[in-house]
């Protein structure tokens, strides 16, 4: 017995030791925002993506290995508004990491730097799994990316104060090259004003708003509700009453509504990448808003050419 | 601004000039501040004048349709310290109801588990249409350290609708200022034991629990007490715990000391494999000792030591990376009950030192994102008959209980599930018992998320 109670002892004081100079564990929920601390933190952190891009972050199992990762967290980077409410606290519970417990310097939710659209004048279920917050999928609109890129580096420099001018660098970097970027997405985004979408999930309203689409339905009746067959037979009589471009899903959406759709209807199927890892050759936040660009701008070239 | 300043000056110099208005030396000093003042005021008003004039102007306007939009990148403008409120529930605390029926039929009226004490939940569900436990939950955070959670749970039992208290515990958060990696919790709670035991029943993957969890455990350990986890700071998740509870839950029972009765200690490994699977193992010993543990209806009463070992594994994968809409699930259970003391069937204490073997296996799998099916197989290993047993409820006759299940189930939305279960229970010796069970369950409000 004493051994263990000595084991426990030498254990409980290595986890409280200062590791200045050891890279700062960054746990992000999603692959963006791990991408994000990437661009801001460099060599200095470590980076701990807690789902992948085939992954519906609204359904992540609390499994061991996060509880592992962010027992050892530094600061911990997510979306917020309600799209980890079904694993992150209990995660965090069970943790019991007081260095990213909500409230404090290491816990950055990015809803909570950015306005979120679409909140719900009233919650009830019966309108579908709505997040009383608003739309999380925040990420899909480039001003938000350089908003939270801010209060991401502040958040490093005050979890890691020795390193805060490498923070502010990297951050100033990071942003004269996404503004540069994000002209040049926007100039190309011109053309794509008022392109007729149907998409499958509310995934793609900060994008949609970004570039001026404009969303015709979902495949899905509700949000978070599979499509059923009787509403897609609907959407098959909006399609025939008014123009549609193209059909949008996530990699982590399951295809056969969209592919129903599209064989019902000519219509073409987008796939974007939602999110870093979600296509090949989509490795960090750059390529990831390159990749949707080319995508629908491919949308547009085709369109013209059959009508 | 220039002008918003210049009339706070002069608000200041009346301020200061208006006691000395008594003295006749300064009138005319004050005769100049008051002409300096009507002067302001006049400029003042000529200043609202335009701005009212400029304001009815943008209303008119308004009104006709916008020429121009602001650009979307105005937005992006906005300050990076405009927080926004990020709700951790809607309520506070959050309420949560789940309600829980089923039709059930039975093709034998008898379903004694032959050489076991069953408890009152134990055993078999009620045959026909019947609404299950009805749970209601409460639970927040208490303030930054702690977090509180009570459960009741409205049942039938002997012809009558009871109230049971499942769960009513505190446990601290991150920000308590334990070490990182420690946390405690107090109260009534599902303890740690095994999978199966730290979970509400209606998260499970089955209609009813397995048969080790049926009798060694009651269906659930929820007795009293205190239990502290430590997760250790490694790259595999490796968690330590134990606690002291009162014993008065099943497998133990009437207390009759003034001390905790009853200890545990746990340990668990888990991790990943590659991005789409992963796993958890553990180890579990519950000890304690029963004063009076009363079973099959108050007809078996044992006491003594009783010391329960338990293993379990759990294993899941992603097909397709994605466990929304397809994933599988491995889970499996061994328990071991070595008991020290003297059962009474009615007949006087029978000593009573042996040790029994339990476990179950399933899998489920879930082939479209509502739709999944499951096995599974739970199996009892008979003890051996002392001598004044012989005869009596406890007397299996060397028949080891097994039982199998096979369901499939439909979940809408995460708030709403229907099952349909068949399962095949051989109990005793020559009894096979076939079961239908349609089930639902549906979670109103608030419902927190699930552990792996």
């Amino acid at each position: 017995m004493r051994y263990v109670f000595t084991v426990a002892a030498v254990l409980l004081l290595m986890s409280g030791m200062a590791r200045a100079a050891d890279p700062v564990q960054v746990f992000a929920c999603e692959p963006e925002w791990a991408a994000l601390a990437e661009e801001i933190g460099g060599e200095a952190v470590t980076v701990f993506a807690a789902t992948h891009a085939r992954q519906d972050p609204h359904y992540i199992r609390a499994r061991p290995s996060l509880i592992a990762a962010l027992r050892r967290a530094d600061l911990l980077v997510c979306s917020g508004g309600g799209l980890e409410t079904g694993w992150l606290p209990v995660l965090l519970q069970k943790a019991g990491n007081r260095a990213i417990s909500p409230g404090t310097d290491g816990y950055l939710l990015a809803a909570s730097v950015i306005e979120l659209r679409d909140v719900p004048e009233r919650v009830d279920r019966s309108q579908g799994d709505v997040h009383p917050e608003g739309n999380p999928h925040l990420h899909l609109d480039p001003h938000n990316i350089d908003q939270v890129a801010g209060e991401l580096a502040a958040r490093l420099q005050a979890v890691d104060s020795t390193r805060a001018g490498l923070y502010q660098d990297r951050l100033e970097d990071f942003r004269r090259r996404w503004q540069v970027a994000v002209a040049d997405w926007e100039t190309r985004g011109a053309r794509l004003q008022g392109l007729p979408v149907i998409v499958h999930h509310q995934a793609w309203h900060y994008l949609i708003g970004w570039l001026g689409l404009r969303e015709v339905a979902a495949l899905e009746p509700r949000p978070g509700i599979p499509p059923t067959g009787a509403h897609l037979e609907g959407l098959l009589q909006t399609v025939r009453s008014q123009p549609v471009a193209v059909i949008l899903r996530t990699p982590y959406a399951p295809p056969d509504a969209a592919d129903w759709l599209a064989e019902r209807t000519g219509l073409p199927v987008r796939v974007l990448p939602y999110t870093v890892g979600g296509a090949e050759g989509v490795d960090d936040l750059f390529t990831l808003f390159e990749h949707t660009l080319q995508q629908l701008e491919s949308v547009r070239v085709t369109e013209t050419i059959t009508n | 601004m220039h002008t918003f300043k210049r009339a706070a000056l002069g608000a200041a110099a009346m301020i200061v000039v208006t006691p000395a208005a008594a003295t006749d030396v300064e009138q005319d000093e004050l005769a100049a501040v008051r002409a300096e003042i009507r002067a302001m005021r006049q400029a003042y008003e000529a200043r609202i004048a335009e701005l009212e004039g400029k304001l009815e102007r943008l209303e008119t306007r308004s009104e006709q349709p916008p020429a121009a939009v602001a650009e979307p990148a105005a937005a992006a403008g906005a300050p990076a310290a405009q927080r926004r409120r990020v709700y951790g529930n809607e309520f506070n605390p959050s309420i949560g109801v789940i309600l829980n029926g089923r039709f059930s039929a039975f093709s034998e009226s008898d379903s004694e588990i032959a050489g076991f004490g069953t408890g009152e939940e134990g055993e078999r569900g009620r045959e026909g249409l019947a609404v299950d436990e009805s749970e209601l939950n409460v639970a927040a955070s208490v303030d930054d350290k702690f977090y509180g959670s009570m459960t009741a749970a409205i049942v039938r039992e002997e012809g009558e609708d009871k109230v049971e208290l499942e769960a009513a515990y505190f446990q601290t958060l991150g920000g308590a200022g334990l070490p990182t990696g420690l946390s405690l919790k107090a109260g009534r709670a599902f303890w740690t034991l095994g999978y199966l035991n730290e979970h509400h029943s209606h998260a499970d993957d089955f209609a009813d629990r397995p048969l080790p969890n049926r009798v060694f455990l009651d269906n659930t350990y929820n007795d009293d007490g205190v239990e502290f986890s430590y997760v250790l700071p490694t790259a595999l998740y490796s968690e330590i715990g134990g606690g002291l509870f009162r014993g008065d839950d099943l497998p133990f029972g009437e207390t009759g000391g003034s001390g905790p009765e009853a200890w545990s200690l746990f340990g668990r490994l888990g991790g990943d494999i590659g991005f789409n699977q992963s796993w958890r193992i553990g180890a579990y010993v519950l000890s304690g000792e029963a004063a009076g543990r009363v079973t099959n209806e108050g007809d078996v009463s044992f006491s003594g030591d009783t010391d329960l070992y338990v293993a379990d594994l759990r294993y899941t994968w992603a097909p397709t990376g994605n466990a929304r809409n397809q994933e599988l699930t491995l889970q499996g259970e061994f328990f071991r009950r070595d008991e020290d003391g003297s059962y009474d069937v009615g007949a006087g204490p029978v000593r009573f030192d042996d040790a029994v073997n339990g476990g179950y296996v399933q899998a489920v799998y879930k082939f479209r994102p509502q739709w999944r099916v499951g096995a599974r197989y739970s199996r009892l290993q008979a003890p051996e008959v002392p001598a004044g047993l012989v005869g009596s409820a406890l007397d299996g006759g060397g028949h080891d209980p097994e039982a199998y299940a096979l369901m499939l189930d439909w979940t809408h939305s995460e708030f709403s599930r229907v099952r349909l279960q068949y399962n095949r229970e051989e109990l005793s010796d020559g009894l096979q018992d076939d079961q239908f069970i349609l089930q639902y369950i549906m979670s109103l409000g608030a419902h927190g998320a699930h552990k792996y």
